[in-house]
């Protein structure tokens, strides 16, 4: 009922206003350096400047750009992890999860625990996980580790269980950060096909942060490109990938 | 000599006057000027001369006046001048200041309500694992506090020859109670750090895991105080309704603990070495705090009192022997006192760490 109402009413699920990220980059602070050196001033990296754009519920949205060009810091702000230093970002309540890589992990916990609490964290109530816990160790196919600490995993049993536990949640916004391939061939197509179901989903908004310029072509509504931290374009995804393909090759 | 009396009064209040008027960028008309002059002219010398009444002189006679007396007259007045100017400068910040701090409390209350469900699960998960991976499961809560109190009584109750009634309860209770305190502030200091993975995928306020840190810590407590029961049997201590007492002061010690914990969790993040210092002060600490012997007998007259009065783990081992041990009381005042510092301590933590968790992922 409430999913049809929102489809008919066709607004905006995110709205991105004038973002900024900046990193102090201030890694090695110890005793000896802040009492021994002259105070440097802060260097400042701005990740992200004055971005803004807005993605349609149902809505699928690419963003493309070369190593270090801010998408992953945009997509972690927008999952919540850490706030913008400017502008604002509106998810207008919907229920959001980021599955990347190595999703967070406590490596000394069994993977069985480390589901449940992960789905805590993304504000799932503990019954309504323990409801979702088959499915989604059913769906990682990774045996009889699922009661043993993560730090036994393989890397591809690691990734299969972060991409099955994402997966199956199924919250309203979904934002994905280059995970398109994960684990052997078998589960590659089988993730792949779930994404493709869960992307397809009217329902579900999804930003996708990829280098594959196929596959944003053929996934998205719209494209993203960041350069820079800034928006080089977004539009049509034919037209930016071709004008990104060029850019990359010149 | 009317100059030197003018002076002394009237000079003070220029100082907040020029400065008031200079922050309202001289946009007020003369005659208000001269209202807010004679408003800083009575505020200033009625704070001058309340303090030299309080200072024993009573009436006030240009005539009979010294001139060391003026001069501390004049010193007193500038000094409550530049005071109040400080306040009048900061005083956006300090509303600000004041404004946040509600603010954050009132996040905290909420982000409390909405996490504790996880934080009480991811604490049972460490607890589980903790059990899996030892041959001796959970024996290991009670072997390894009644070794250390068997080494440590045998040092200082055979090798220094300090005694105390019911020696090894004594020693008990104090170790447990410091190893808590201990054992979260040392964790606190790398929290953030060794949880990398979680919080650099999703958000959770940062000392919620320092919060299910201590709820792992406090049931190995709790077993260690079922401990301390059995001995208390076994020595046929005299049980009192004062033995009561125990929960707040436990409640006392989860809070403190708790305080000390956010603040040094914050500090860790930025200052890679400050858990050597910390190790440092806490094996100072430990010694100081009287786990294995009791600081107001043992450590000469004044000091003993003193260590036990500021040192609020010290204060509430104290007071855990006295009630467990002894059938005295504890003051309830001083439980109430410690507890509304840690609250206040807490809060202030809980907002810097609000206030700048955003960064934490970015450094680590």
């Amino acid at each position: 009922m409430g999913r049809k109402k929102r489809e008919g009413k066709q607004g905006n699920a995110i709205e991105v206003r004038d973002v900024s990220i900046h990193y102090k980059l201030f890694d090695n602070i110890t005793i000896r350096h802040s009492l021994f050196r002259k105070h440097k001033k802060e260097d400042v990296f701005e990740a992200v400047k004055h971005v803004s754009f807005s993605v349609k519920e149902g809505g699928i949205l690419g963003i493309i750009g070369k190593n270090g060009s801010g998408k992953s810091t945009l997509l972690r702000s927008i999952a919540g992890v850490f706030s913008p230093n400017s502008g604002t970002i509106d998810l207008k309540g919907h229920s959001v999860a980021l599955m990347a890589l190595g999703i967070g992990f406590k490596n000394t916990l069994t993977g069985r625990e480390n589901i449940i609490l992960s789905g805590m964290l993304l504000g799932f109530t503990e019954k309504e996980m323990m409801d979702r816990l088959q499915n989604i160790i059913d769906f990682a196919e990774i045996g009889s580790f699922i009661d043993k600490p993560v730090s036994t995993y393989s890397s591809g049993m690691h990734s299969k269980l972060a991409f099955s536990i994402t997966a199956m949640l199924e919250t309203d916004i979904m934002l994905v950060d280059e995970v398109l391939s994960v684990g052997d061939e078998h589960f590659r197509l089988k993730s792949l096909a779930k994404m493709k179901e869960l992307i397809e989903d009217k329902n579900r908004t999804v930003i996708i942060v990829s280098h594959s310029i196929d596959m944003l072509r053929e996934m998205c509504d719209e494209v993203l490109w960041l350069h820079d931290g800034e928006i080089k374009e977004i539009g049509e995804p034919v037209e930016v990938l071709s004008h990104y393909a060029a850019f990359m090759t010149r | 000599m009317i100059l030197l009396n003018l002076g002394m009064l009237m000079v003070p209040p220029i100082i907040i006057w020029y400065i008031h008027g200079h922050r309202q960028k001289d946009e007020r008309s003369a005659r208000k000027r001269i209202v807010w002059y004679a408003i800083w002219f009575l505020v200033v010398n009625g704070g001058s001369y309340a303090v030299s009444y309080a200072r024993g002189v009573k009436g006030f006679s240009f005539r009979d006046m010294t001139l060391s007396y003026r001069v501390k007259y004049f010193t007193v007045g500038c000094i409550l001048a530049l005071l109040i100017s400080f306040v009048i400068l900061v005083k956006d910040r300090v509303i600000l200041g004041v404004k946040r701090l509600v603010e954050d409390v009132h996040r905290f209350a909420i982000d409390m309500r909405k996490y504790f469900k996880y934080s009480v699960r991811l604490a049972k998960a460490d607890l589980k694992t903790e059990v899996a991976n030892s041959y001796l499961d959970w024996l290991w809560w009670l072997i390894e506090p009644f070794c250390m109190m068997l080494i440590y009584s045998f040092v200082y109750g055979v090798v220094f020859r300090t005694s105390e009634q019911y020696f090894t309860a004594f020693i008990f209770i104090g170790l447990t109670a410091w190893s808590f305190f201990q054992r979260n502030v040392s964790s606190s200091v790398n929290m953030v750090r060794y949880s990398k993975d979680v919080i650099s995928r999703i958000y959770i306020p940062k000392y919620i895991l320092l919060f299910s840190k201590m709820l792992v810590n406090g049931f190995k407590t709790l077993i260690s105080f079922g401990i301390v029961g059995i001995m208390m049997i076994a020595y046929r201590v005299d049980i009192t309704i004062n033995i009561l007492y125990i929960v707040p002061i436990l409640i006392d010690l989860f809070l403190v603990s708790f305080a000390v914990g956010v603040v040094f969790m914050h500090y860790g993040v930025f200052v890679r070495d400050l858990s050597y210092i910390i190790d440092i002060v806490l094996q100072m600490l430990m010694f100081m705090t009287g786990t294995f012997y009791s600081l107001s007998n043992r450590v000469p007259a004044p000091y003993g009192e003193i260590l036990e009065k500021v040192n609020p783990v010290a204060y509430l081992i104290a007071a855990m022997r006295d009630v467990l041990l002894y059938g005295k009381g504890a003051s309830w005042l001083m439980l109430l006192v410690w507890a509304g510092i840690s609250i206040i301590v807490l809060m202030l933590g809980i907002s810097k760490i609000y206030r700048n968790e955003n960064s934490y992922v970015k450094v680590v």
